[in-house]
Formats: C-alpha cells, sequence, structure tokens
C-alpha cells in the first residue's frame, strides 16, 4: 500500500516542489498551507505521515501538533524546523511527534524518516 | 544597533567629569551651611567664634572631598571595565539579530535546496542521457547543494550562537574534520592559486568536543585566511599534540598579517577590516567562543608583512577506562 501523506508548510514553493520529489519516489501526497487547513482535511481523510513545518502564521507547528494528537492520534508526524535546540526536540517528542529534521534538508534524509515513520506506524496497527 | 549606539552614549556621559558633577559641588554645600550659620555668631560672639567656625568649615570641606574621591581606575583597568560591559552589550545585541535573520535564512536556503535536488531528478530522465552538458549541469547543482549546506552550517551555529546552546559534545577525530573544511574550501582556493597544506600528526586521539562547532570554527578561520592572502601563497593547517593534554590545530596564512593596532580587537563582535558589506564582524568572536564553551583557548598571532597563526587549544578528555 502507499502510504499518504500529508506536508503542512506556508511556503508555496516549497510544500510544491516537496510534492514532487515525494511523488516521484511514489508516495500520495496532499500539500496544504496551514494547520487549520490541515485540522480540517483530517475531519475527510485519514493520513499514515505528517510533515509539519514549525514556523507558521496564525497556528504554528507546535499548535497544530498538539490539536492533530486530540483528533487523530494514529497519524506520525515530523516536524520540520529552522532550527531546533535539544529543549524543542524534547517538546516535539513530549507531545506525540514522531522525530524532527533541521531545515534545509536533504530529501533522503526525509524520506528516511517517513519511511520509519510509516514503518511504526503499520507495526502498531497490525498489532 | 541604535539602541546599541544610544547606551554606549549614556555610558560616555556618566563616565565624563563634567565641571558641574555632582561630586564637585556636594563638599561645598556644608561649608556654606556652617559659614551662614557662623557669620551671625561672629558678629555677635567675637572673632575666637567666627575662626573656630572657618576652621570647622575647612575641616568638613576636607573631610568630604575625601569620602568622595575614589580611587581612579588605573588606564588598564577602566579598560577592562568598560569593555567588559560593551561586550555584553554586544553580545546581547548579536543574539537577537543573529537568531532572527539566520531562521529566516534557512526557509529561503530550504527552497534552494530542494529546487536543485528536483533539477538533479528531472536530469535522470532518459531523454537527457548521455546529452554531454548534463553532467556540468549535475557538477553545477551539487555545488548549489553544497554552498546551501556550507550556508546551513553557519546559520545554524548563528542560532546556537544566539541561543547560547550547550555544546553536544561527541567523539571527534579532529583529522578527519580538518580533511573534511579543507575539502570545503579548497575548490574556491584553487581559483585564487592558494594552496591548502595539511600537516596533520598521525595517529591523534579522538577529542571530546562539538563536532559541528568545531567544523565551523575551522571553517571560518579557513576561509579568513584565504580572504588574507587574496591570490597566490598557502594555507598550512597544522595538528600535534601539545603536552599530555592538549590538542593544538594552527591555521597559519601567507597573507599580509593583521596590524599590531587590530590584533587585540580581532575577536570583538562586529571587528572587521574587510569592505562595508563584505564581513560582519562576527565571525572570530563567535570561534571564540565556541572554543572557550569548548573548554578550549583561540589565539591569534602575527607579525605585519609574515601572514598569521590561529591557534585553537583543546583539551584532551581522556576516554573512559583511561586514567
Amino acid at each position: 500500500m502507499t502510504p499518504k501523506i500529508m506536508l503542512v508548510d506556508d511556503e508555496e514553493r516549497f510544500r510544491t516542489t516537496l510534492s514532487k520529489l515525494l511523488r516521484a519516489q511514489g508516495l500520495e501526497v496532499t500539500a496544504l498551507g496551514s494547520g487549520r487547513e490541515a485540522l480540517e482535511e483530517l475531519h475527510h481523510q485519514a493520513y499514515d505521515v505528517m510533515v509539519l513545518d514549525v514556523r507558521m502564521p496564525d497556528m504554528d507547528g507546535i499548535a497544530t501538533l498538539t490539536e492533530i494528537k486530540k483528533i487523530a492520534p494514529q497519524i506520525e508526524v515530523i516536524i520540520l524546523t529552522g532550527h531546533a535546540s535539544l529543549d524543542a526536540a524534547v517538546e516535539i517528542m513530549r507531545l506525540g511527534g514522531y522525530d524532527y529534521l533541521l531545515k534545509p534538508c536533504p530529501v533522503e534524509d526525509l524520506l528516511a524518516k517517513i519511511e520509519s515513520a510509516y514503518e511504526r506506524k503499520t507495526t502498531r496497527e497490525g498489532k | 544597533m541604535a539602541v546599541f549606539l544610544r547606551w554606549e552614549d549614556s555610558c560616555k556621559k556618566m563616565t565624563s567629569q563634567s565641571p558641574f558633577s555632582v561630586n564637585r559641588v556636594y563638599p561645598y554645600i556644608p561649608v556654606v551651611l556652617i559659614l551662614a550659620a557662623a557669620a551671625p555668631l561672629g558678629l555677635k560672639c567675637g572673632a575666637l567664634w567666627a575662626l573656630g567656625a572657618l576652621a570647622l568649615a575647612g575641616v568638613s570641606l576636607l573631610t568630604i572631598r575625601g569620602l568622595l574621591r575614589r580611587p581612579e581606575p588605573g588606564p588598564s583597568q577602566g579598560w577592562l571595565l568598560e569593555e567588559g560591559l560593551l561586550q555584553a552589550q554586544k553580545l546581547a545585541a548579536i543574539g537577537q539579530l543573529a537568531a532572527g535573520a539566520a531562521h529566516e535564512i534557512n526557509n529561503p536556503l530550504a527552497i534552494i535546496r530542494q529546487e536543485a535536488q528536483w533539477m538533479q531528478a528531472l536530469l535522470q530522465m532518459d531523454h537527457f542521457h548521455g546529452l554531454e552538458e548534463v553532467k556540468e549541469l549535475q557538477d553545477s547543482l551539487r555545488e548549489i547543494i553544497q554552498q546551501v549546506d556550507r550556508t546551513k552550517e553557519i546559520t545554524h551555529n548563528l542560532l546556537d550562537f544566539a541561543r547560547k546552546r550547550k555544546p553536544v559534545i561527541q567523539a571527534v577525530a579532529v583529522n578527519k574534520l580538518i580533511e573534511d573544511m579543507a575539502r570545503l574550501v579548497e575548490k574556491e582556493a584553487q581559483q585564487k592559486k592558494i594552496r591548502i597544506v595539511q600537516q596533520l600528526a598521525p595517529d591523534l586521539p579522538r577529542i571530546y568536543a562539538d563536532g559541528p562547532q568545531l567544523r565551523q570554527v575551522l571553517l571560518n578561520i579557513l576561509n579568513n585566511a584565504t580572504y588574507a592572502i587574496r591570490k597566490d601563497g598557502a594555507v598550512t593547517v597544522t595538528t600535534r599534540l601539545a603536552g599530555k593534554d592538549t590538542l593544538e590545530i594552527m591555521v597559519s596564512d601567507t597573507g599580509p598579517g593583521i596590524a599590531p593596532e587590530d590584533l587585540p580587537r580581532v575577536f570583538d563582535p562586529f571587528f572587521t577590516t574587510k569592505p562595508p558589506g563584505q564581513g560582519t564582524g562576527l565571525g572570530l568572536s563567535i570561534c571564540h567562543g565556541i572554543v572557550e564553551k569548548l573548554g578550549g583557548r583561540l589565539t591569534v598571532a602575527s607579525q605585519a608583512g609574515q601572514g598569521a597563526t590561529f591557534t585553537i587549544s583543546l583539551p584532551l578528555k581522556p576516554e573512559e577506562g583511561k586514567s
């Protein structure tokens, strides 16, 4: 089965090109521009892995992550951030995030994280 | 910046001695009061009383002046005090500046890197196969990605500096780290006919330090060295053990050297000899901070006309199980 990925970033060019790169690897990608759109979309559709930017106007990644875990706790969330200190990483994990990545990062790194996040989700659901 | 300049200005005003400063006027106030009280008393009770009052006024004047006089700071002491305050203020200003700028830069960097990766992916399609130019395009794209990663390291280090992150200590192979960084600057150096000479001591023990931060320090010093030479010359990187518990990395260049009056200021934030727009004056200041945090020292030696040598001395923490 193809993993369903939701990509949330307020930079339009970033999310369109990243979508193309991920689709080229055979992933099914939906790209959205804000935390609110993401939450709305989750009411209609189930996803496996979400790639979420931290710095977004209106509702930032951390706030979005908190909300997502309330309505769709099964989704694995990878946080993309401009910079993360150890404290921020601890906070992301505490809120139920799967992992985080520093921007800019090689697509291969993101793919590897998506794969392992998807693996964790399927193993957990298989049990 | 504006805030900092205003602060510096008010500091100068406070330390300057105006002829009307409180310290100068204050001792005379009790004297005037005593004299004012003694004058009618002298008229009434005779010259002896007046003399007594004058003597009292004189003594109080001398005592108050003596009490108010503080030892003047010596030239070096005063300079140190002022420099310490300036340094603290400058660091705070840089913190805000760096965090804001670095964070914003990472987003466009992410886009540039991704676009380059997408072009790389497109160039692998069949109809581009065998075209001579494709190889060159791929090479250029690799270079773009490499430079983005280099910039990323700089922005992340700026953020680390701003947040005063505690270093993440791990085993670091210093020679390997130097080889990596030398490779990074080599291409640009070659264009300027600058050789990067590595004189690395074999069998150096791994040291316990923050690898990415150390890479940043080295990259900065190497870039400074090639910048100083401008064209034709050599940058020599030497590693060696200095005594039992210190590892030294020395970066020497064949550039024009640093003027003696600039030498004490090279690690100051915002100090730069580069033309406006070409340097922030933050690089060496950040390096200095990183090396200190790692428990080491960053020093510089230079003679005008004979290049400069930056020495990073780092402690060799013994591995567990060894004494």
